[in-house]
């Protein structure tokens, strides 16, 4: 099928994405929520920051290794999540609701999937005593991926909040698109944190 | 109905997910692996920022509060090697 998204023509004075996404008003909340993100890079940019000069300095210790397998899996579903959000965005943009109710709806099964197999690897770490004051790598690895696991949870609630109210969405798209640009951080930062905390 | 174009990115980016996981094991040099580890997160992210994030598309001041954190926090990054990492 076509792909509106990157054929849309733009009028004098308007770019592209502007002229995509239904004009002023989608222009301005797009605006804001990559204002949003800006602070959201420093926030996760600080503390990874933090993290790799600790280990790379020797503070942050040595540690047991992770669970890789299931780490694995959450990137799988947290990187088909993005996909399945962008597509949820293509289909609202064609005003085709079925498709946008679908993808959004597997999108918020992904997140909620992504958080039940977060809560079995903590419940295993913990049971084995690796709480976040057995050293610096975990306090490290609690705080990042506990602050992370909280954006997906309020990744879920938006995106079903635009699942419950499909009607609403589907004649302003760009709302879904909005939250798909948060969605698709909250992915960008487990890219980041995948290797960081479980690879390296 | 599924576009065409973020399907690939989506393959791609399973492709590229699964080049990390390989040389988390690969018996290559440690520095080597983890060099190319990040590369691959900073495609991914590039890939998902461009084509999800429609950044392909978007005029130049949605380009500059996004990349200008980033370089910051970047630039902080190497600034406070000397402090930590070069430290013996």
């Amino acid at each position: 099928m076509e792909d509106v998204a990157f054929r849309a023509p733009a009028s004098p004075g308007q770019s592209r994405g502007e002229a995509r996404t239904g004009g002023e008003a989608a222009l301005r909340g797009k605006i804001a929520i990559w204002w949003f993100l800006a602070s959201e890079i420093m926030l996760f940019g600080g503390l990874i920051t933090s993290f790799v000069l600790a280990r790379l300095g020797g503070a942050a210790g040595t540690h047991e290794p992770l669970n890789v397998t299931v780490a694995a899996v959450n990137t799988f579903v947290l990187l088909t999540s993005s996909y399945t959000m962008v597509e949820a965005f293509a289909a609202a943009e064609h005003g085709n609701r079925p498709g946008m109710r679908f993808f959004l709806a597997v999108t918020v099964l992904a997140g909620l999937g992504f958080l039940g197999l977060k809560v079995y690897e903590y419940s295993g770490e913990i049971a084995h005593g690796f709480t976040p004051g057995r050293g610096g790598f975990w306090s490290f690895y609690y705080t990042m991926t506990g602050l992370h696991a909280l954006h997906v949870l309020i990744g879920v609630v938006v995106n079903s909040a635009l699942l419950v109210m499909a009607g609403a969405a589907i004649r302003r798209p760009y709302r879904v698109e909005l939250a798909g640009l948060y969605w698709h951080f909250v992915d960008i930062v487990w890219i980041f944190l995948f290797p960081l905390l479980y690879l390296t | 109905m599924i576009t065409r174009r973020y399907l690939f990115v989506w393959i791609w980016l399973l492709a590229l997910m699964t080049l990390s996981l390989f040389m988390g094991v690969a018996p290559v040099a440690r520095h080597a692996a983890v060099t190319l580890m990040f590369t691959v997160a900073a495609i991914k992210t590039v890939l998902v920022a461009v084509h999800f994030m429609h950044l392909k598309i978007e005029p130049w001041l949605i380009y500059a509060i996004a990349l200008v954190p980033v370089a910051m926090v970047v630039g902080f990054m190497f600034t406070l090697f000397p402090d930590f990492v070069f430290v013996r």
